[in-house]
């Protein structure tokens, strides 16, 4: 341990506070100690700090410093201690003054102990080495920090840009069924997206309704349009079930974050604006956004979205505006209100963000991965 | 859709350079995947959307590029020459199952030279990617490629007993296709079928015994519409996808049918020799013409947010094939041309005024107004839930929500109903839809230690899925979905309720503040779980049944095994798991907050011989519930045994109490009296005896 660690060990005196103790102080005041004016007090405590502060200006090495030590601040015969003393002898009326100066007094002490100190152990370290001195290149205990998991990150990160866009957070369901994962999303019955081979049935029912792993978050959309009437933003996101065989780009299992936005009067300028501001933000800096007409049953007209990234365009998800044929099934009048809605990879764009060549690595669940997020 | 840039140029003359014109195709609904150079012609590879099915031939991408860069557009108009008897003479078709084809012609075209094609169509079908067969092959597939209209031809001296039938497969019905290979078929796919059999399976191949040979004279030229779910279903059933397949799978242009098959044998006669039959032979009805949709003037801007004139809206309607109709003067009406079948109502036509018009005149600066966003107190639940585990180290994992049968076999704290099972499985094997995570963390571990990751600590926050039983009506999901929080470390019992606890303690229930918490632990046995090394985690409320919410215990040595890991003293491992949807009300809970005592404490130990049967939480409940108001924290320093020193079948606990007052110091007496009343109710309620 070193010098300066055992002066702060001791600098702790304890006052009395409390009723009892200082009930039993005082008591110890009348018979043992003298009685104190609180000017003397005052001198006498004015009378060390300059001593000690002009002493301490002289000294020029450890044992200079040390024999300082003992004879202001030490434990035992310390001037300070003797002053100490010398509160008890103090009129009651007096004491809580005295002894807020006397730590004012030890503390100013203490402090000059402590730079002179830091002092001195720098020019010793120049010179002779410290007898316990350590070796810096030592290890640092360990702690070891958690890590969240690079998807979850970056779900966060477009959520918490999206709610500073006013787009609140929901989740649903992840088993499914027929209507909130096609009809009302406009994929009739015939539609090659609802084949069994391209989802994953349930071998439950609901009564005769086939169950499926939702195929997109577009569900939850439909969930919160038929429970709440416009104006509504949201943002979706949550695990969704594709049967691709697990390659590079595909896993079978993968997230999803859409956005929905129904409000009277929303136009594409409205959708390329906010999708621009998610870019912006989420990227960094002025990022434009691009559209490419595309085609989802659920929106009308359709687009894929490109994100301007290191001077090329990067595609980043589709959207569109929500199909009238969508916002009648949820029981809105389409030519009283209009929104849009868009979905994020998040495999895609955590692979791109991080780097990640392969989006089987974000499944693998090794340690050595995870904790270089 | 791979295009020949100077094929596409018989048809509207391209702009100077291939990269103008796939920029512009790409922004206007065609993706360009690639450009490459074939011979002295260039093939651009398109992406193609399912609903358009009119740009799967070169004249549609023609169309676009004719309206995109305000260009004539040349369109032939083919006229084959009729010699000879009436092709009705040499066959007869009928359609059993209109379901599966609307519509069939047949043209018959006679004294064919079949051989080689000019190096023209053979060069062009390279650019594209298709290998040249002989010349009559190469026209079916060169006008499909012109089209979008799939062709075939037959040879009509094999087709036995001079009658085409259209019908369903006869299930186990044999077909020999033209690659060679034998099919067994079922009933859902569709054949033509000659007198004795199948000579081509619908939309989707011929078959080997009718195909074009050099012996080849006479020729039956088919063109139909077959109907896009039973090619589908034929094509994936029999691993058989097919270019043909793929236009039949979205409905090519019912117009093209007549087209295809005039263009095709006009082209047979120039290049194969061959006379054309008058006529063709038909059955079933084409596809009825479109209906008449309405555009109101001011609906464009309402949906992109910019204004498009009248005139340029109508021009753009025109050039893509749009017919203008008489009408109202408050809004236009027009009619779908017949290959654009996506096309039916307002919105089509908005959007297709939008894409020609381009997406990058709607600007990208339009503000929305503010709103205020909570975040709801799932969200929190989860977000508290992982900070814990965060700070305590731990990497989040995310593992595959169906497992496999191995996994799921060790059981569910969750109950005993059977997992959800779907098809087809995940990945190969996993086909149950997991009741826990707690085994795919295990296994998660295990795949760590293999490779011998350090410190392999993981959680993970994910749903469950639970069949409930009996749902009562068919408006509930028979599916539950509790959302779960769990984790897996290397440890004993202690080091994962710790952890548990501080989970719970974060959520909002539990902690040393608590007097009472909601949460409380009991024994367990559960087959993930080692024998008398697990708890349950208990919630009570006030007015509702206790309920499981958790588990936390030192993982059985069956299934450490189970999931790959090494069995042994040095190898325990620790799990928990929490029901967070059944916790989450905890983050909502107002609590009262009190300003801490400024006085001092007074620490006392005391030492508390009990049986050995007696478990700490009855001692702790007695404590907190005699200790009264001075009591702030009761410590469990030691557990200890000793025969000799506390006799056979005692315990020793040693108690550190701190007790405070916040109305002023604490004497020495007060709190002897409080130590006393403890200890007297230790003695009362727990036959606890005070070690000297």
């Amino acid at each position: 341990m070193d010098c300066r660690s055992r002066l702060r060990s001791r600098s702790a005196v304890t006052l009395p506070t409390g009723r009892n103790e200082a009930a039993a102080a005082a008591a110890q005041a009348t018979s043992a100690a003298q009685a104190v004016t609180i000017e003397s007090f005052l001198a006498e405590l004015a009378a060390f700090q300059t001593a000690a502060s002009e002493s301490l200006g002289g000294v020029s090495d450890g044992s200079g410093l040390e024999q300082a030590r003992i004879e202001f601040l030490g434990a035992r015969s310390g001037r300070l201690k003797a002053i100490q003393k010398l509160l008890s002898g103090l009129a009651s009326a007096d004491r809580p003054a005295g002894g807020r100066h006397f730590n004012e007094a030890k503390g100013a002490v203490t402090a000059l102990f402590a730079a002179l100190q830091d002092k001195l152990a720098v020019v010793g370290a120049g010179s002779a080495a410290v007898a316990d001195a350590i070796d810096v290149t030592l290890p640092g205990e360990l702690v070891r920090l958690g890590h969240v998991h690079p998807i979850t990150q970056t779900i966060r990160r477009v959520q918490e840009i999206m709610a500073r866009l006013g787009f609140e957070s929901v989740d649903g369901p992840e088993v499914e069924d027929q209507w909130h994962n096609f009809e009302a999303l406009a994929i009739p019955a015939e539609h090659p997206a609802r084949d069994p081979l391209d989802n994953f049935y349930l071998a439950v029912a609901r009564g005769t309704d086939p169950l499926l792993l939702r195929s997109q978050t577009s569900t939850v959309q439909i969930r919160v349009m038929e429970n709440r009437r416009p104006p509504l933003r949201i943002v979706s996101l949550g695990r969704v079930y594709r049967p691709d065989t697990a390659d590079a780009t595909h896993y079978p299992m993968f997230h999803q974050v859409e956005g929905l936005l129904i409000e009277p009067g929303t136009t594409m300028a409205h959708l390329k604006s906010v999708l621009r501001q998610l870019a912006s933000s989420f990227l960094g800096g002025d990022v434009h956004v691009r559209f490419r007409p595309s085609f989802f049953p659920f929106t009308e007209p359709s687009v894929e979205f490109d994100m301007e990234w290191g001077g090329r365009w990067i595609e980043m998800g589709g959207a569109g505006m929500v199909d009238p044929a969508v916002l009648a099934a949820v029981g809105y009048d389409p030519d009283e209100v209009s929104g849009f809605a868009f979905g994020l990879g998040v495999e895609r764009i955590a692979a791109r963000r991080y780097g990640v060549a392969d989006i089987r690595d974000f499944y693998r669940n090794d340690v050595r991965f995870l904790r270089q997020f | 859709m791979i295009i020949s840039t100077k094929w596409l140029s018989e048809y509207v003359s391209l702009p100077e350079t291939t990269d103008a014109l796939v920029e512009r195709l790409l922004l206007s609904g065609l993706n360009h995947e690639s450009t490459q150079a074939v011979g002295n012609d260039t093939a651009i590879d398109l992406e193609v959307t399912s609903n358009r099915p009119d740009c799967l031939g070169h004249i549609g991408v023609a169309r676009e590029v004719a309206v995109l860069f305000a260009r004539p557009l040349h369109i032939p108009d083919p006229r084959p020459q009729e010699v000879g008897t009436a092709a009705s003479a040499s066959i007869a078709v009928e359609i059993l199952t209109p379901e599966i084809c609307p519509f069939y012609t047949a043209r018959v075209i006679r004294g064919v030279r079949v051989g080689p094609s000019p190096s023209w169509l053979v060069d062009r079908l390279a650019t594209v990617g298709v290998v040249s067969v002989n010349n009559v092959v190469d026209i079916t597939n060169y006008v499909m490629l012109e089209c979008g209209q799939p062709l075939h031809a037959f040879d009509l001296a094999k087709i036995r007993g001079g009658r085409i039938s259209v019908r369903r497969a006869v299930a186990g019905e044999s077909f020999t296709a033209i690659n060679h290979k034998a099919y067994s078929l079922t009933t859902g796919m569709g054949v033509i079928a000659d007198a004795e059999g199948p000579v081509a399976l619908a939309g989707v191949m011929g078959g080997a015994g009718t195909e074009i040979a050099s012996t080849t004279t006479d020729i039956l030229l088919e063109s139909a519409q077959f109907a896009p779910l039973t090619v589908r279903a034929a094509a994936r059933g029999l691993v058989l996808a097919s270019a043909s397949s793929y236009r039949f799978e979205r409905v090519p242009d019912p117009a093209a049918v007549d087209w295809a098959s005039r263009r095709a044998a006009a082209m047979i006669a120039e290049l194969a020799g061959g006379q054309v039959a008058p006529g063709t032979v038909e059955a079933g009805q084409l596809a009825a013409s479109p209906a008449t949709i309405e555009l109101r003037p001011g609906r464009v801007a309402e949906v992109l947010g910019i204004e498009i004139p009248a005139e340029r809206q109508q021009a753009i309607l025109l050039g893509l094939g749009f017919v203008a109709e008489p009408g109202a003067t408050d809004r236009s009406r027009w009619r779908a041309p017949s290959w654009r079948r996506d096309c039916g109502r307002e919105i089509d036509l908005v959007e297709e005024i939008a894409r020609i018009e381009g997406y990058d005149r709607v600007p990208e600066n339009e503000p929305i107004a503010a709103r205020p966003v909570t975040e709801s107190a799932r969200e929190r639940t989860l977000r508290r839930a992982t900070e814990v585990l965060v700070a305590a180290g731990f990497c989040e994992a995310m593992t595959r929500s169906v497992v496999g049968a191995s996994l799921e076999a060790l059981g569910s704290p969750w109950g005993d109903a059977a997992p959800l099972v779907c098809a087809p499985p995940l990945v190969r094997g996993a086909d149950r839809l997991r009741r826990t995570l707690l085994p795919s963390l295990l296994e998660a571990r295990a795949a760590n230690v293999a490779v011998g990751a350090q410190m392999p600590d993981l959680f993970e926050t994910a749903r469950g899925y639970l069949s409930r039983s009996a749902a009562p009506d068919t408006q509930s999901s028979p599916v539950e979905e509790p959302l779960l929080v769990s984790f897996v470390m290397g440890g004993g019992f202690t080091a994962g309720k710790g952890l548990a606890e501080a989970v719970l303690e974060r959520l909002g229930l539990g902690g040393v503040a608590m007097n009472e918490p909601p949460v409380v632990f009991r024994p367990v046995s559960l087959d993930l779980f080692a024998a008398g090394r697990a708890a349950e985690i208990v919630l009570k409320r006030p007015g509702l049944p206790a309920e499981r919410v958790g588990v936390v215990g030192e993982v059985a040595a069956a299934a450490l095994a189970g999931c790959g890991l090494a069995v042994g003293a040095k190898g325990r491992v620790v799990a928990a798991e929490l029901r967070l949807d059944r916790l989450e009300f905890a983050v909502d809970m107002e609590r009262p907050r009190s300003r801490p005592s400024d006085f001092p404490a007074v620490e006392r130990d005391v030492n508390l011989i009990v049986d050995q049967a007696v478990p700490w939480g009855d001692i702790a409940a007695v404590i907190r519930g005699s200790a009264g108001v001075l009591l702030e924290e009761c410590r469990l320093v030691q557990v200890w045994t000793d025969a000799d020193r506390l006799g056979a079948g005692k315990k020793s606990f040693v108690v550190s109490l701190r007790l405070r007052s916040s109305e002023g110091t604490l004497a020495g007496e007060d709190a002897n009296r409080t130590v006393e009343a403890v200890v007297a109710s230790c003695g009362q309620q727990c036959g606890a005896v005070l070690r000297a």
